[in-house]
Formats: structure tokens, C-alpha cells, sequence
């Protein structure tokens, strides 16, 4: 899952962006309004960290101008506590959470996941496609209820596509969502990852909608 | 010595405290009391003086007719009075009008009025008036004089009498006017100081009643359309009162700004602790806890204000309508459902951040908890504002929920501040003379109510 951050103060932001890492976040970051509302407009996100304190506006008038333009993706505001009135007005200009300095890490990862589930319509922090499930805060990986044992790169790939199910993902959107900016694979590295995928799970599991993407499958289909 | 200096204090005490009509009141009293009596005595000792002389003169006046009258016969050997008096009142017996003209031996002629009794007689050359008693021991007030005539030898003592009860009726006459019309003005002057002190002292009222409004926060600032003396005065204090807001605004501010820039170095700091080994980090954790606590704890309370001053009330519902539309947005997103119920347009007097702080926190904390769903319901019951919020989250337990109310303590440290929302509510529920009261819910989770007794009336 990729991440906006858009936090003016550098250590903060080198600090949240490791801990977002280390939580198996890609994260990207913009230190002013300017370069997330490039960002925001060029690139695919799941998720953006606001900042509401930025030096050029108010992160709120960004974001408000994002949802006038019809970006949806899920957004969560830091606030140093200030006015209630503020942040409330913070979720009328269109944010879905907020954390306030000083923040756990543990946190902002547990608000993030629950934004990007939610974008994708679950409710649920565990997320099932079939006999498959994935733990959303733990990541951990379970077959008919038994461990898969997947590294963290399959985990994301996998991750994005049982967020995204039934519909199918295509290849971009895969290596925009699952893969760094300056790391973006050619379509082989994703081929070669699903087949490892498949391998593992069962590879009726994925199926290629050719031209289209993948897609995951709740049942085996019947043999023809 | 020191007895004398107690009483002489509790005295002085005692007479500050009287009221401004009581003061006017007792110096209209100690003039009418004083002055009017010392008036009329000496009006009245005046006015007898010089009744008395005037009296005295048409005496003295018929003493001269009589002086220019009498003749001495010769060949009769005998006074006679050419000129007879015209008044009557010579001719009445006793009638209390006389007059006599001796030498003191054989020769007498007096008025008929006398018959057979004589006026006392005092040798004196010159006028002289005074009061005796005289026939019938009639009060009599007599002017005399004597003179020579030729061919007499011995002085003629000429007399003239007339009852004193005339002067004296006159006198009480007057006298009765006098302490009647006396009597007449202290009653006026009591009346129109009265009036005076209801009518001098009615914008002292109107300033009063308008202070009042200021301090329920129906009016903002004092009406200054007042006397002069008062209004220099009111306008002196709505400097005050403006000050107090900018005092307000400026701590505000202050704790904003404060809260801003500290926020975020804590919030690097916090980070930063992952860095750390386990056997170190929670040791840090706590003390940034603290830190971090200590910080919201006191910028909250620096920037509640409270009931020290008065608000103009505020609807509360337009001024939750921002937050809770928020709050609902935010619930939503986190798949809670938020009900509301809302008694009739509710009025209270509240500073809008303090309401606006105390159900943010309380609607934070139960949203942060709950699983499902969260309740809010606003009633006003009389005097009282009674906000309950309810979750279905795991709620607290009693001892837990004491602690809550304790003002001051934290409620679980560890869990990301969320006892912390609690204790600002607390201290603000303290600022406004509130209650707040924590139990288990009926859905399972955590019940808060709580009553403030800021509803506005009218």
C-alpha cells in the first residue's frame, strides 16, 4: 500500500515515513501544499497523511480543493490539539481520521489500515477472499485458517489485490500501489511474483483476465 | 482606650455600609430637626419683640393725644381733658382699654373704663412701657410718661393700658402660623428629598440592572448614556471588561501557539523511541507520557474560559452544528454509528470553544471506544444542561470510572490520551460549577453525563 505524506517539518517527516515503512508502507513524501497537490493529482495513493499546520495553507484548504476536484482517496489529518471546532471543520473539508501530535506510531499505522479497508468497502480488519485471509493490522497471511509464509513484498501484492476483490487489478495499477516510485518494476518482476503466489496458494487462485489484470477467486471453478 | 477604638471602627464599619437614601435621609432629618426648630424660635422671640413695640406705640400714640389734651382748670382747680377719645372702649367699664393722668395727690382724671380703680403709678420722666396687673388682675400692658404742666407743681403721670390678651392673641396667632407652616416645610422638604433621592438616584439603579444584564450576558458592554459622574464610571468598566476578553483572546492564543510548536518535537520524539531498546523505550514512553499529558492538561485549561465571566448565550445546537457534523462524518468513516437526540432549541450561556472542547472530547473518547455505535443526547432540565454520551466499547470500571471524575488524574496513560479527553472535560465541567457522573451503559460500554448550570432562560 502507498502512502502521501505531507508534513512540513523534516524530522517528523523522516521519522513517521520510517515508521510507515517499517509497518510495510511505501510512503512518498511532500513537505508543502504545492508538491502534494502535484503528487495527489499525478500519482496513485491509498492513503495521504495531512499535515493540517503547512506553510503554504492550511492543509484543510488543500484538501478541500481535492475533494472539490473529486479525489476520493482516504485521508488522515495530523493535528497538533488545537479548537475542536478546527478539526471538526477538518472533517467537513473532507477527511476521514485524524491523530493528534504527539501520536503512537502504532496508531497512525492501526487509522491507516482501517482508512484503506474502509476505501475498499470492508469493514472488517480481517479481510477474506474465500478459504484465503489476511490479518490487515498483522499482515499475517492464513489458508483454510493455516499460515502462509510469504515475503513482505507477496504479502503487499496480495494484500492490494484481496482489498481490491472481486475486481480486477491491472498490471499499473499493481505497480503503482504495491511498488516504490523510483523501484517501479517492469511488468515481468509482477508476473514473476504472481506465479510465486499462485505456487503457494493454489493457482486457480489468480486468474489473468488477459488485457485486463488479475483477479482473485473465491472457489475453484469447476473443471470444464 | 483600645474598647473606644474598636467601637469607634465597628462604628465607622457600620455607617459604610448605609445605604446613599439612608444618608440623605438622616441630613434632611438634622436640618429639619435643627434648623426648622431654631428658626422658628427665633421668628417667634422677633416677632413678639416687635409686636410687643408696635403694641407699645399706639399706646404711646394715645398717650400723646391724651398729653396734647389735657389742661389744667384753674378756676375749677381741676385736670380736664379737652379732647375726649373717641374709642369706645374708654368709656366701657373694665373693658381693658384705660388711661389715667395723676399728679399722685388730689389730682386724677382717669377714663370711665377704670371706675374706681387706679393704674399703679412709676415716677418716669420718659416713655416707658411695661406689663402689670390691673383691675379685675386683668394682664395689662402699660406705657406711661410724665410731664409739667403749669400751674402744677408735681409731675402728671400719664398712663395708657390695654390688655395684654390682644398682643398675646396676636402673638399666638402668629405663633401658630409660624409653627404650622414650619411644621408644613419640614414635611415638604422630608417629601421632596425623598422624591429627590428616588429621582437623583434612579440611573445608580439603571446602572445597577445594566450591570446585572452584563453579568448574565444578556448585554455585552455597559450603556454609557448615563449621567456624567456614572458615566465615567461605566465606561471605566467596560474598559475593564474589554480587557478581561483581550486577556482571554491573548491566552488563547498564547496556548495555541504554545501547543503547536510543542506538539510536534513530541511527536518526533515519540518516533524517535523505536530506535531505542525495549528495556529503555518504556521508561522514555512514560516520561514523554507525562510530558505530553502535562502540556494538553494545562493549554486546555489555559485557554477554558469559564464561568469567571459571563457569556451571551449561545444556541447550542448552531454551535455544535459545525463539530458534530464533523464528529458524524468522522463516525461514519469509522463505521460507527452517531445518534443524537436533542431537547427543544436549547439556550445556555457558555463560552463556545469550552462547549465546543467539552462534547469534542467526550465524542472522541467514545468514538475512540466504541464498537458500533455511539449516542449522544442534550436536554435541558431546568437550570441544568445535562449532555450524555454513551458507547458500546468496552467501558470502565467503577473504580475506573471514580477516578475519571477525580479531577486532575489521568485515566490510562498508555492508551493514547484518551483518559486525557476525560480530564479536560473534567476540569471544564469544574470551571462551570458542573457534575459529571460515569457508569457502566446499558449497551455495555461507558455512560458520561454530565450537568452544567448554564441553561439560559428567556
Amino acid at each position: 500500500m502507498k502512502c502521501l505524506l505531507v508534513e512540513d517539518d523534516q524530522a517528523l517527516a523522516r521519522e513517521l515515513s520510517q515508521a510507515l515503512r517499517d509497518g510495510d508502507w511505501l510512503v512518498e513524501h511532500a513537505a508543502t501544499g504545492q508538491d502534494a497537490d502535484f503528487l495527489v493529482r499525478t500519482e496513485a495513493y491509498d492513503t495521504l497523511i495531512l499535515d493540517v499546520g503547512l506553510p503554504d495553507g492550511d492543509g484543510t484548504r488543500w484538501l478541500a480543493a481535492w475533494r472539490e476536484d473529486g479525489i476520493d482517496l482516504p485521508v488522515l489529518i495530523l493535528t497538533a490539539r488545537e479548537r475542536w471546532a478546527d478539526k471538526a471543520a477538518g472533517f467537513s473539508a473532507g477527511a476521514d481520521d485524524y491523530v493528534t501530535k504527539p501520536f503512537e506510531p502504532a496508531e497512525v499505522l492501526f487509522r491507516l489500515r482501517a482508512l484503506v479497508r474502509r476505501s475498499h468497502g470492508h469493514a472488517h480488519p480481517v479481510l477474506k477472499v474465500g478459504e484465503l485471509s489476511l490479518d490487515t493490522h498483522t499482515q499475517h497471511v492464513t489458508l483454510a485458517g493455516r499460515p502462509v509464509g510469504l515475503t513482505a513484498q507477496e504479502t503487499r501484492l496480495l494484500g492490494y489485490l484481496m482489498h481490491a476483490a472481486p475486481r480486477v487489478v491491472s498490471r499499473t495499477e499493481l505497480a503503482e500501489h504495491v511498488y516504490d516510485r523510483d523501484h517501479e518494476p517492469d511488468s515481468n518482476v509482477i508476473d514473476v511474483q504472481v506465479s510465486r503466489l499462485r505456487r503457494k496458494l493454489g493457482s486457480w487462485r489468480i486468474v489473468t483476465q488477459r488485457g485486463q489484470g488479475y483477479r482473485l477467486l473465491e472457489e475453484e471453478p469447476a473443471a470444464e | 482606650m483600645s474598647a473606644n477604638a474598636a467601637w469607634h471602627n465597628q462604628w465607622q464599619r457600620r455607617w459604610t455600609k448605609r445605604s446613599i437614601s439612608l444618608r440623605l435621609l438622616l441630613a434632611v432629618l438634622v436640618m429639619v430637626g435643627l434648623a426648622l426648630p431654631i428658626a422658628g424660635t427665633l421668628l417667634s422671640h422677633h416677632y413678639r419683640a416687635s409686636a410687643t413695640q408696635a403694641f407699645d406705640e399706639r399706646l404711646a400714640a394715645t398717650l400723646n393725644v391724651i398729653m396734647a389734651g389735657v389742661t389744667y382748670d384753674r378756676l375749677a382747680q381741676q385736670l380736664v381733658l379737652d379732647q375726649a377719645l373717641g374709642d369706645p372702649r374708654f368709656e366701657n367699664v373694665y373693658s381693658g382699654w384705660y388711661w389715667q393722668i395723676t399728679d399722685g395727690a388730689q389730682n386724677t382724671l382717669a377714663s370711665r373704663s377704670l371706675w374706681d380703680q387706679r393704674l399703679p403709678v412709676v415716677e418716669n420722666e420718659n416713655l416707658s412701657a411695661r406689663s402689670i396687673s390691673g383691675p379685675r388682675d386683668q394682664s395689662l400692658r402699660m406705657v406711661e410718661r410724665d410731664i409739667y404742666l403749669a400751674p402744677l407743681e408735681a409731675p402728671l403721670h400719664i398712663s395708657v393700658a390695654a390688655r395684654n390678651d390682644v398682643l398675646a392673641d396676636d402673638i399666638g396667632e402668629f405663633q401658630h402660623l409660624l409653627w404650622g407652616g414650619l411644621i408644613g416645610l419640614g414635611a415638604l422638604l422630608i417629601g421632596v428629598l425623598a422624591l429627590q433621592v428616588r429621582w437623583g438616584l434612579a440611573p445608580l439603579r439603571r446602572m445597577h440592572a445594566n450591570l446585572r444584564d452584563v453579568e448574565q450576558g444578556r448585554s455585552e458592554q455597559l450603556d454609557t448614556r448615563l449621567p456624567e459622574e456614572l458615566a465615567t464610571l461605566a465606561s471605566s468598566m467596560n474598559a475593564v471588561l474589554a480587557r478581561d476578553q483581550r486577556l482571554i483572546e491573548r491566552g488563547r492564543h498564547t496556548a495555541g501557539n504554545l501547543a503547536h510548536a510543542l506538539k510536534t518535537p513530541l511527536s518526533v520524539m515519540r518516533l524517535q523511541l523505536r530506535q531505542l531498546p525495549e528495556a529503555n523505550r518504556s521508561a522514555w514512553e512514560v516520561e514523554l507520557a507525562r510530558i505530553d499529558s502535562a502540556v494538553r492538561h494545562h493549554l486546555a485549561r489555559a485557554s477554558a474560559a469559564g464561568e469567571g465571566v459571563r457569556f451571551a448565550p449561545i444556541t447550542l445546537h448552531t454551535t455544535l452544528a459545525p463539530l458534530l457534523n464533523g464528529l458524524s462524518r468522522l463516525a461514519q468513516r469509522r463505521g460507527i454509528a452517531l445518534r443524537q437526540s436533542w431537547g427543544q432549541a436549547i439556550r445556555v450561556h457558555m463560552d463556545e470553544q469550552d462547549i465546543q472542547e467539552l462534547v469534542g472530547n467526550l465524542m472522541d473518547n467514545a468514538l475512540r471506544w466504541a464498537q458500533s455505535e455511539v449516542e449522544l443526547d442534550v436536554q435541558a432540565v431546568e437550570q441544568q444542561l445535562v449532555l450524555t454520551v454513551r458507547d458500546n466499547g468496552p467501558g470502565m470500571s467503577e473504580a475506573e470510572c471514580q477516578q475519571a471524575v477525580q479531577r486532575g488524574k489521568r485515566l490510562d496513560e498508555q492508551r493514547s490520551g484518551s483518559g486525557l479527553g476525560l480530564a479536560i472535560v473534567t476540569d471544564l465541567v469544574a470551571l462551570y460549577s458542573g457534575q459529571m457522573h460515569l457508569t457502566r451503559a446499558s449497551t455495555g460500554g461507558l455512560e458520561v453525563v454530565v450537568e452544567l448550570p448554564v441553561v439560559a432562560h428567556g
